[in-house]
């Protein structure tokens, strides 16, 4: 059996350490767990600090071209920008391209994940308390993924009926308010479909394999910045099946 | 010409990755300089060297570990071309301060002051592990250390960074 020190130890080292006898303390030890929740809350608030606003040209869809510029170049040469300009209208064609794409079928599925935001307003909440590991896992195992932890906080997690499939619905606290994410296994799509309906500004993304990632703001954030927060979220996945 | 579709989709593929990781590994970078010009630079070059490499990224999935060593070498690189001294941390964060307090609140200010503060051997695997999101047997294959060794590192961080930050520390286990 654990004893109070080593779980505290344990947990300054790694605060979601799923551990099964790490869990055991926690779940017998009042102490314990009180302290398990404060160093959660410090958690959240280290993770935030680290993931510090980039200035817009850093996140400019743009900025991740390369080659950028030759390694002695200057760094505003104005060749760059020329090759800044046009990359960028082509990741603007692309993007426009994906949104002039959308098929029936596609506008449907926007439709139905709309629908079952506004049925659990209740995961809307803002909170810095993130869902424990262990139960985070459950959620995700079904649909055969983790998340690597680069995606931000993730403070709701269920496992929802959507049209015929249980499909992790899970809310992420982003610099830009809650973010909603369902991993949609079983739906996939041919192109990015974005939606502005009854207030929820979303894209849904195909996933390679995998079905698509739907990824909704109550309105908060722009479509870039839904763009940039589906791309980390999927970044930080990792498929297990 | 089929071929050439072939590597299209292949450099897209890889374009997108880029974009996608880009935004954390400068922040990566960032924590790992304290110097958000460098960090650009950094970033930038690896993405270069990335970019020139990407036949020998065999699995995407690795793709994280894989930009995250190639960042650590260019910033070592870095460091060894340009010689740089050691600077007071004051003079850090006081240079750094737009980027520190952003827009946000002051908690968090105070909390990235305290980072500056930590020595880069806690602060390196705090940030990938909060960060980045490796487990510890992936921070301890990228900072070549054992996994024991990597839990002290994080737990001396985490120990420090609270007493810094001023939170109540009673509850927290000594070493």
């Amino acid at each position: 059996m654990m004893d109070c020190i080593r779980c505290r130890q344990s947990l300054l080292a790694d605060p979601h350490d799923a551990d099964p006898h790490l869990r055991e303390h926690l779940a017998g030890c009042g102490e314990c767990s009180r302290y398990a929740e404060e160093l959660l809350r410090f958690e959240s608030r280290l993770e935030r600090a680290l993931r510090l606003p980039l200035p817009d040209s850093a996140q400019r869809p743009d900025a991740a071209v390369v080659p950028l510029r030759a390694k002695s170049a200057p760094r505003a040469a104005g060749h760059r920008k020329g090759w800044l300009a046009m990359a960028a209208s082509v990741l603007l064609a692309l993007v426009v391209g994906g949104a002039l794409w959308l098929s029936v079928p596609d506008r449907s599925l926007a439709a139905a994940v709309v629908t079952h935001m506004a049925e659990e307003p209740q995961a809307w909440r803002r909170t810095e308390l993130p869902v424990p590991t262990p139960e985070l896992r459950e959620v995700l195992r079904n649909s055969h993924l983790r998340l690597a932890g680069g995606a931000g906080i993730v403070s709701y997690a269920s496992s929802c009926q959507f049209r015929g499939h249980r499909v992790p619905h899970l809310v992420i606290q982003s610099e830009s308010g809650p973010v909603t994410v369902m991993v949609l296994v079983h739906e996939p799509v041919a192109a990015p479909v974005n939606f502005d309906e009854q207030g929820y500004r979303g894209v849904i993304v195909p996933v390679t394999g995998h079905g698509s990632l739907a990824v909704l703001t109550r309105g908060a954030a722009d479509a870039a910045t839904v763009g940039h927060i589906a791309a980390r979220v999927l970044a930080s996945i990792v498929w297990t099946g | 010409m089929k071929d050439q579709v072939g590597g299209n989709q292949k450099r897209a593929r890889f374009q997108a990755l880029c974009q996608s990781l880009r935004p954390d590994l400068l922040r990566f970078a960032f924590w790992l300089s304290r110097d958000h010009a460098l960090a650009e630079d950094v970033v930038q070059d690896s993405m270069l060297r990335a970019w020139k490499a990407q036949d020998s990224l065999q699995d995407e999935a690795a793709a994280k570990p894989w930009f995250l060593t190639i960042i650590r070498r260019e910033y070592a690189r870095s460091f060894e071309r340009k010689r740089l001294v050691t600077v007071n941390v004051d003079e850090l964060i006081e240079r750094e301060e737009p980027m520190l307090a952003a827009a946000e609140e002051q908690e968090l200010a105070e909390m990235r002051a305290a980072l500056f503060t930590l020595p880069d051997e806690y602060r390196e695997p705090l940030a990938l592990q909060v960060l980045m999101g490796l487990s510890t047997a992936e921070i301890a294959r990228e900072l070549n250390l054992s996994g024991a060794a990597v839990l002290t590192r994080l737990f001396r961080a985490r120990k420090q960074l609270r007493v810094l930050c001023g939170v109540d520390t009673t509850l927290d286990p000594q070493e």
